[in-house]
């Protein structure tokens, strides 16, 4: 049994007190003149701070959170925590527990999010989009996209491309509605936007040789249109905004998530890449048009993406919807032909062909 | 062991007078690296836990009358507290912009004005975020089994602290001594120690003079390196026209740098300077207009060492790349500590824990919005 004096205070009054300290091995028991009886058992004891050698030593007891005693006694403190293991202090393991628990937690929550936000929600929220936000977006995003250019309308010109729908249109009766712009820009691309759009530029008109290629590359738009991928992509970037904000608490996010936000929707416009082409695909067959002509585009994008790759243009000047996806060569082996013993139908007569060509003079 | 006898004396304490140490502990490096650590491992989740244990370390280094402070206060608290304003603000408020983006386009109007909104939303509640975080921290604050507390309302302050700010930019600062007496006014009568409460007394008038003399100084200075740089550029414009464009655009650069150089020196190193002969002159006031039953605070606080306060944490800041904050939080308390002095008599065995309700989470619109207690 070891002995001292201590000071208590009772967590009800700021007097101090001086009590008379007894370790009795399973509990600490203290009294003064204006302390009863007090009888603390060492399990509920609990260190305010780890024990420092000539620092008095504070304690509390979960009968009376608010209650310290201070102990000044070098020899009775070593003896106390020399039997009562718990009284050291620093991290216990449900601390340990707590703050791995959290962590662990909280990277499973931003993951799971992350998850719903870039693969389930966007082609959901997409399809119950109602039209008239798909045109008022679709009109801002073709806006943004021929950023001035001039607009190239021809009676002639119009007359092939509403040819090239009905050709389509004939072999899949299902084919979405939709209104095909073609812009005076220099550049190789054709977009779909919301609200079934499709901006073509007078690169890719230039850059095409038959009508079989041009067809395929509008398939290949239509298909986007189809799978709502223009949509499903606005929502996914709204949903990274969010996520961004939220996972750095900042507005905007910083570069380490925007990159790699940017990785995902990469990925993520692969696989509508894929779609899209699947969709071109069966749509050209159906229609008995040949096949080989979208073929022959993605090899030209091919040679393209070879020539200007050695600057690293992947995003660079041709900006092409079809350059921001790797595998081009993969495309083209996966492009099925016409099955045998069916014949072609040409799309477009060469009059017709050369009218869209000259569409922007 | 023999048992010591009682010392009858020791029970019987008649009023007596408080006096503040710092008195420091080995321990605060090894908690600044573990929480390097931890935060870097935790996505910065650890960061509750990093802050408690510093405030630990802190209070238990300041001694009154030998009896060191405590800090109560736990991380799970302060993770509450972020988990919920980050519920129920930080979160709608993401995805009803992200909403609003996503119907209306960027540069949409309503984009800005719910921005803006947001923005104004946040200066509105800066002081509710300050009242609530000091609130958490001094009922976390315990000194002899007594703990702190402030009962006044938090909104009440949040109103006088965004009417402070208008004021003051309306007034081109003139408004600063009036506004700060206010507020300060304001929340140390709702602060208490136990059932004691602080006294808060005086008029901003003696400030006046302190003030104008480091507005007019700023302004001189100013004014001043505005006339030299426009000086500087005016005695090298003959021959400008001769120079080729080449010798124009390096003089451009110059010049751009200059200025750069002149606004960084004007505000951020002399108008710093400057302003600490004010600040300085406000602690002091304050200090002595503040009463703790009965005894007078008395703070002494002077430009000099506010300007070696300031210089030593920015340069820890600097060049821990913000992971030595622990030690700026330690020099600023042990600042206060050392040169803060209580004169008078206060019969401390009267003071009783008051059964004013404590909060149950803490600081989450201070975490969110950045901002200190003190």
């Amino acid at each position: 049994m070891i002995e001292t004096l201590a000071t208590y205070f009772d967590g009800q009054s700021a007097r101090n007190r001086t009590v008379h300290l007894r370790d009795d091995g399973d509990a600490l028991s203290f009294s003064g003149p204006e302390t009863p009886k007090t009888i603390w058992n060492i399990r509920g004891l609990h260190p305010i701070d780890a024990p420092t050698k000539g620092q008095p030593y504070r304690l509390t007891h979960d009968a009376k959170p608010g209650a310290r005693l201070i102990i000044t006694d070098e020899a009775f403190i070593q003896n106390l925590i020399s039997h009562s293991n718990h009284l050291r202090g620093g991290y216990s393991m449900r601390d340990i527990a707590n703050i791995f628990g959290w962590t662990v937690g909280g990277l499973g929550v931003c993951a799971a999010l992350t998850y719903l936000a870039m693969w389930i929600l966007p082609d959901r929220v997409a399809h119950v989009l109602p039209q008239s936000w798909r045109e008022k977006t679709g009109t801002e995003m073709e806006t943004t996209l021929s950023g001035g250019a001039k607009r190239c309308q021809t009676p002639a010109g119009e007359h092939a491309l509403g040819t090239i729908v009905a050709a389509l249109a004939e072999g899949t009766p299902s084919l979405p509605a939709v209104s095909i712009h073609v812009y005076d820009m220099p550049l190789v691309n054709a977009f779909a936007v919301s609200g079934g759009k499709i901006i073509v530029t007078r690169g890719l008109l230039d850059k095409a040789e038959t009508a079989e290629e041009f067809t395929g590359v509008l398939a290949h738009e239509m298909g986007h249109v189809w799978h709502f991928h223009p949509e499903a992509q606005i929502v996914r970037l709204g949903g990274m905004e969010v996520l961004s904000s939220i996972f750095t608490g900042t507005n905007g996010g910083n570069a380490t998530t925007n990159v790699a936000m940017l990785a995902t929707v990469l990925r993520s416009s692969r696989a509508a890449e894929a779609e899209a082409d699947q969709f071109a695909n069966e749509a050209l067959i159906n229609a008995k048009i040949d096949p080989k002509g979208l073929r022959s585009f993605f090899e030209k994008i091919m040679k393209m993406e070879k020539d200007q790759g050695s600057n690293g243009a992947m995003l660079g000047e041709i900006g092409s919807i079809f350059s921001t996806h790797p595998g081009t060569e993969d495309r083209i082996k996966n492009i099925q032909l016409l099955p045998s013993g069916v014949v072609a139908k040409p799309v477009l007569t060469d009059q017709e062909w050369q009218a869209l060509k000259k569409m922007c003079g | 062991m023999q048992s010591p006898p009682f010392d009858s004396a020791a029970t019987q304490q008649a009023p007596e007078a408080l006096r503040f140490e710092y008195v420091p502990r080995p321990g605060l490096f090894k908690i600044t690296l573990i929480n390097l650590v931890l935060n870097i491992l935790t996505l910065s989740i650890y960061r509750f836990w990093g802050k408690t244990n510093v405030r630990k370390h802190i209070w238990s280094c300041i001694h009154i009358n030998g009896e060191p402070l405590e800090y109560t206060g736990t991380a799970m608290e302060l993770f509450k507290g972020f988990l919920f304003v980050f519920g129920l603000f930080i979160m709608p408020l993401v995805i009803i912009n992200a909403l609003l983006k996503l119907n209306y386009g960027n540069q949409s109007p309503i984009v800005f004005a719910t921005n803006s909104l947001f923005g104004l939303f946040v200066y509105v509640m800066y002081g509710y975020a300050i009242y609530k975080a000091r609130k958490y921290q001094l009922t976390r604050t315990l000194w002899r089994g007594i703990r702190g507390n402030l009962v006044g309302s938090a909104m009440t302050y949040s109103i006088t602290y965004f009417g402070a700010l208008l004021a003051k930019g309306a007034s081109l600062g003139w408004a600063t001594p009036v506004m700060n007496t206010v507020l300060h006014e304001q929340i140390t009568n709702d602060m208490r120690f136990g059932d004691a409460a602080f006294k808060f007394k005086g008029r901003a008038g003696p400030l006046y003079p302190t003030y104008a003399l480091c507005w007019f100084l700023v302004g001189v200075l100013s004014i001043f390196f505005i006339a030299w740089g426009v000086s500087l550029v005016a005695g090298n414009f003959e021959g400008l026209f001769e120079k080729t464009p080449s010798q124009k655009e390096t003089l451009g650069i110059l010049y751009g740098l200059a200025i750069i150089v002149l606004v960084v020196v004007v505000y951020f190193l002399l108008s710093p300077v400057v302003w600490s002969i004010y600040i300085a002159k406000e602690m002091r006031t304050f200090a002595n207009y503040t009463r703790f039953d009965g005894a007078q605070f008395k703070l002494n606080a002077t430009a000099g060492s506010i300007i070696w306060l300031t210089i030593g944490n920015v340069l820890i800041l600097v060049f821990t790349l913000t992971f030595g904050w622990p030690f700026v939080q330690q020099r600023t308390f042990r600042y206060m500590a050392q040169r803060l002095e209580l004169e008078g008599a206060i019969d401390i065995d009267r003071i009783q824990q008051s059964q004013a309700a404590i909060p149950t989470r803490g600081e989450g619109l201070a975490d969110a919005f950045d901002v200190s207690a003190w």
